[in-house]
């Protein structure tokens, strides 16, 4: 702060006055509104210096902001425009933090239906900012009258507020849509934008209102370029939303736009169809030849944004960028770093492995002189490369290594180890290269999270390297050097090594001990707790302690231990009631990648409790009336559609299991507007062995809302192998005729009706939950001595490859692939597959499948489970 | 201020600037009764109940009111005490047909009058007993009665009875308001 108030003093070279404002000085100052007769020209100076702390981020008591807020609403005596500009600036700036800011409303509204033109649109927008949902059935009719205004800019400030007010009270302003639909007819571009972004809003929830509003709109060709551009915005999301929506118009009109005479809708239209999911190249050609065009604009904002897009979808449709490789080469030299940066990188995505060289030489070139933002993108293109050219990971990782050691925020130091991380995992080659260069970062490395990060790797793959021993003096330099998150993970580390090397075993123990010294109770605590593990020197205690990380869902042992301490109970706490944690699923990990575009059309904010989502199933399901005590909930599988998206009744089914049941929840939807369904149940014929214990029906199923009814069935108790199977499904339910528009029955008869699902699978799958051992060698050598064995050799003669054999066998199981072993190496005609997992009721399942491929894929299947049933189980099911 | 509005100020020939305030519960008139004092041709036809407050200007005998016309909505009498400082003059509209709520009057009249910026200051009270024209309307004596307006020793207070919309008794009040708050502004200076 202070710095920028230095520059800016030095710009200015006449001195500023705001460099040394006080809060308390301007608040004494502003008492001077209160005078009788107001003076402009000293109270605006006031009004100026308030808003310039306000926008500093300056914070106001509420009793202060008050004080100030009523003594400036005596400012409205002036006629003075300026003033009354200033002031509608302070209370919008105002409205959220002061109290009674509803005082000002009718001198708002005289302003704003007022003769001045001037004051209008700004007397709207502060209107808005101080109006809640009960004042703003008062307003609401000079706001219609507002939106429909001959001015524009009054139109316009009238959409605008309208759409912020929807937070609010959406159903007060769905009400203005007529007013909305004349506002696009304006002939001022950007009332024409603003009320298509209005009425796209209040739409939004209903696809085929928006789909309808599309249809219309892009027929009338809109004037407004803007407009134009949100339009081909709400086409693309539609068009990717429903796949099988016909389509024909919509792309129509997008190629339409291509050839419009503005640049930006012509840009807009190719950015969309070059994003879109599923277009065909027949589509796709001409978009790429219009960005193909801006790359040779003079307009640099053209060619950056060309290059931008064909840099995003240079992984999704190489052929056709590749088509661009011309003018890429020549945008390399570009004046303007940005674009030049955005054209090396998507012809690294693009290019032939020859061509990698040159093009690395010539990014070092001003790789320093770009932003941070950029090198990140700089970072992903070579993650990318390194994936496509293993052989290039010599020369990739130099660069990357530089690069660590410059100049940069989290951001971009996270890209480059992490794909750092990601080329070692990928290639075995480069993983001593990739180490030396991590511990050479975490020497100096000024962001914790990273390191800690990189202490934690190291102490997984360190032990695994030819000379461990070398990576102790890098982790034991972070215990003398650093803070105490630091060198409370690298004590983690450091106890890795000593576990999985029995030779450094002794050094180790000398270094924890002197851990044990340190001033941070952490750092203490866990020396203390490795250097105990270590000495007692069994390698079963290392594998279940040292190695592992503890396996059970973060938030579900908090509470479990949470309401351990509230009970008053002797016994002593049992892990293996918390409910394990799920290893999150790629789809979901793609999920968090996505990132919403754009304020309108976006797809709202990213759900971050993806990995809280089995504790909450857990917690609707035990609030049920009258639910058995089934203990805790041991897995939620994924969901499975039982009927057909577009039919009458749209209903899908989650299973959770639990020790001895199974929870089968569904989820069903109305789509019929004129029926009201009640007491909906679903009736399952579950296969034998099986028991209906207890149904839940849903009471009511109005339209369009999703209700849930569940079902618990038991497991067979004595046949393991018999809870694999089919269950058939029917949903019964009673069904009354109702209005549409109301929903309201129109009798109180009811007449009974059922609607046959498809069938639900009970897999092997659902019942057991993924675990990722760090080591798994260690334990399956363990689990010789104790475990049951079973052994079986299968031909599976379905698959012709062996990474499809070991895709399916891994989603059949449902257990997790340990040490990498899912990615089957290229060329090679056998794999060995290792997988962990636990059986429901805490069996503990490791299988080890040796892959062959000769004419079909044979396989010698081995599981080792606490559990001989749970062992003959899975033999059994597989083939 | 320049040198030529000083001139003018010496001479008596400007127009001295005050603020009043009006007051009274909601729907006793407070709105009609000031857009009566603006001129014929920025008077607004239609009148609607007040959110917060709003400002008028309007002149008598060279002297310039600005008026701070406050809603009288239950959920706002509170605001009025923000506007107490500084005002020169306070415009108290009662409305006399409704016998049922002049408790609430008085009621609010008191805590006005208790009010620490008002309590100690010479501030003129002008009283409308507004709606005179309804039938079971009760007399500006009665009301004054009623109110305890003789209890108020401290402040110059005046009650005319009123009827807004024909602006009958409104000139004869502010007419003593100006005379009023023009002797305080003289005797300060």
């Amino acid at each position: 702060m202070s710095s920028f108030r230095r520059d800016k003093k030095e710009d200015e070279d006449g001195g500023n006055m705001f460099v040394s404002l006080e809060k308390t000085t301007i608040l004494q100052e502003a008492r001077k509104f209160n005078d009788t007769t107001v003076n402009p020209r000293k109270c605006t100076p006031i009004l100026t210096k308030l808003l310039f702390l306000l926008y500093q981020g300056e914070l106001l008591t509420v009793k202060e902001a008050t004080d100030v807020f009523f003594a400036m609403t005596k400012l409205f005596q002036s006629k003075d425009v300026v003033l009354r500009r200033m002031v509608y600036l302070g209370i919008k700036e105002l409205s959220c933090i002061a109290d009674d800011v509803i005082i000002v409303t009718s001198s708002l509204t005289k302003d704003m239906t007022g003769k001045e033109d001037i004051y209008r649109p700004a007397a709207i927008r502060a209107l808005c900012s101080i109006t809640d949902a009960t004042m703003l059935q008062a307003i609401e009719r000079y706001m219609k009258q507002a939106i429909v205004d001959r001015n524009s800019a009054v139109s316009s400030a009238a959409l605008v507020s309208s759409l912020h007010l929807t937070k609010l009270a959406p159903d007060v302003i769905k009400r203005w849509v007529n007013e909305a639909q004349e506002a696009i007819n304006s002939d001022n571009i950007m009332v024409q934008y603003h009320a298509l972004g209005l009425l796209y809003h209040i739409r939004k929830t209903d696809r085929l209102a928006v789909t309808k509003l599309v249809a219309k709109l892009t027929k009338m060709s809109l004037k407004s370029p803007y407009a134009v551009c949100m339009l081909i915005r709400i086409t693309a999301k539609l068009l990717d939303e429903e796949e099988s929506l016909n389509d024909t118009a919509m792309i129509e009109f997008m190629e339409y736009c291509l050839r419009h005479k503005s640049e930006m809708v012509v840009y807009e239209a190719a950015h969309a169809i070059v994003n879109l999911k599923r277009t065909t190249s027949r589509e796709l050609a001409p978009a790429i030849s219009v960005l193909q065009l801006f790359c040779g604009s003079a307009k640099p904002t053209l060619r950056f944004a060309a290059v931008r897009t064909l840099n995003q979808v240079a992984i999704t449709h190489p052929s056709a960028v590749t088509a661009c490789n011309l003018d890429l080469e020549n945008l390399i030299t570009d004046s303007n770093r940005s674009i030049a940066t955005l054209a090396i990188t998507t012809l690294l995505k693009t290019g032939a492995e020859s061509s990698v060289d040159r093009l690395m030489k010539q990014i070092a070139t001003f790789v320093s002189e770009i932003s941070d933002e950029f090198k990140v993108v700089v970072v992903q293109a070579i993650r990318a490369l390194a994936l496509k050219f293993p052989r290039k990971h010599s020369v990739l990782m130099n660069f990357l290594s530089a690069m660590l050691r410059e100049e940069g925020g989290l951001e971009y130091k996270a890209s480059i180890a992490d794909t750092i991380i990601t080329i070692i995992e990928d290639n075995p080659d480069a993983k001593e290269t990739g180490l030396a260069h991590l511990c050479e970062f975490i020497e100096d490395c000024e962001h914790f999270s990273l390191a800690v990060r990189i202490l934690h790797l190291l102490g997984k793959e360190g032990p695994k390297t030819k000379q461990p021993s070398r990576y102790i003096r890098f982790i034991y330099n972070r215990v003398i050097l650093e803070c105490p998150s630091i060198r409370a993970a690298a004590v983690s580390s450091m106890a890795q090594f000593g576990a999985s090397c029995p030779d450094l075993l002794e050094n180790i123990q000398v270094l924890l001990a002197r851990c044990q010294m340190d001033s941070d109770d952490e750092v203490r605590d866990r020396a203390t707790y490795y250097s105990n593990i270590l000495s007692k020197q069994d390698k079963s205690l290392y594998n279940n302690y040292v190695l592992d990380t503890l396996q059970v869902s973060i938030p579900s042992l908090e509470k479990s231990l949470r309401e351990y301490t509230q009970g008053s109970t002797n016994q002593p706490f049992d892990m293996k009631s918390v409910p394990l944690q799920a290893i999150p699923t790629s789809r979901e990990e793609e999920h968090h990648k996505h990132k919403p575009d754009g304020m309108l059309v976006s797809a709202g904010p990213i759900k971050a409790a993806v990995s809280n989502k089995q504790v909450n199933y857990a917690e609707k399901i035990s609030e049920l009336p009258e639910i058995l005590d089934m203990g805790s909930l041991f897995k939620t599988s994924e969901v499975v559609e039982l009927t057909e998206s577009e039919t009458e009744y749209f209903v899908r089914c989650i299973k959770h299991c639990y020790a001895k049941h199974m929870v089968l929840q569904f989820d069903c939807l109305n789509t019929l507007s004129d029926q009201l369904l009640e007491k909906v149940k679903i009736q399952v014929d579950p296969s034998e062995g099986y028991r209906v214990v207890q149904e839940f029906p849903c009471p009511k199923l109005p339209y369009n809302e999703t209700g849930t009814a569940y079902v618990v069935v038991e497991f067979p108790e004595e046949d393991l192998v018999g809870t694999v199977g089919t269950f058939g499904a029917v949903m019964k339910f009673v069904v009354k005729d109702c209005d549409p528009t109301t929903g309201l029955p129109d009798t109180d008869e009811g007449y009974d009706d059922e609607y046959m699902l498809e069938d639900l699978e009970i897999t092997l799958g659902d019942q057991i939950q993924k675990v990722s051992k760090a080591n798994w060698q260690v334990s399956w050598e363990e689990a010789e001595k104790s475990f049951e064995e079973r052994e079986d050799t299968y031909s599976l003669s379905t698959f012709n490859s062996l990474e499809e054999a070991v895709k399916n066998i891994v989603q059949y199981l449902g257990l997790q692939p340990c040490e990498r072993s899912d990615k089957v190496q290229e060329g090679k005609t056998t794999h060995t597959l290792l997988l962990a997992g636990v059986y429901r009721g805490g069996y503990e399942v490791l299988v080890r499948a040796k892959l062959a491929l000769s004419e079909g894929v044979t396989m010698q299947l081995t599981v080792r489970s606490a559990d001989a049933e749970v062992a003959e189980l899975i033999t059994a099911t597989v083939g | 201020m320049g040198l030529f509005q000083k001139l003018a100020y010496f001479l008596g020939v400007k127009r001295k600037e005050v603020n009043v305030l009006v007051v009274g519960l909601n729907n006793s008139g407070k709105s009609t009764v000031v857009n009566r004092f603006k001129n014929e041709e920025e008077r607004v036809t239609q009148i609607v109940p007040t959110v917060g407050f709003t400002i008028e200007r309007f002149q008598n005998q060279n002297l310039a009111f600005t008026a701070f016309d406050m809603s009288g909505h239950g959920r706002y009498r509170d605001l009025w005490e923000h506007y107490y400082k500084d005002c020169h003059g306070i415009i108290f509209v009662i409305d006399s047909g409704d016998r049922l709520r002049l408790v609430v009057v008085k009621e609010e009249l008191d805590l006005l009058l208790q009010h620490p910026d008002v309590c100690n200051k010479k501030i003129p009270i002008l009283f409308f007993a507004n709606k005179m024209d309804c039938k079971d309307a009760l007399s500006s004596v009665k009301i004054a009665a009623a109110l305890g307006l003789d209890k108020i020793m401290d402040k110059p207070w005046h009650i005319s009875a009123s009827n807004a919309l024909s602006g009958e008794g409104l000139n004869e009040g502010v007419e003593w308001l100006t005379q009023q708050i023009r002797e305080i502004v003289m005797a300060k200076n």
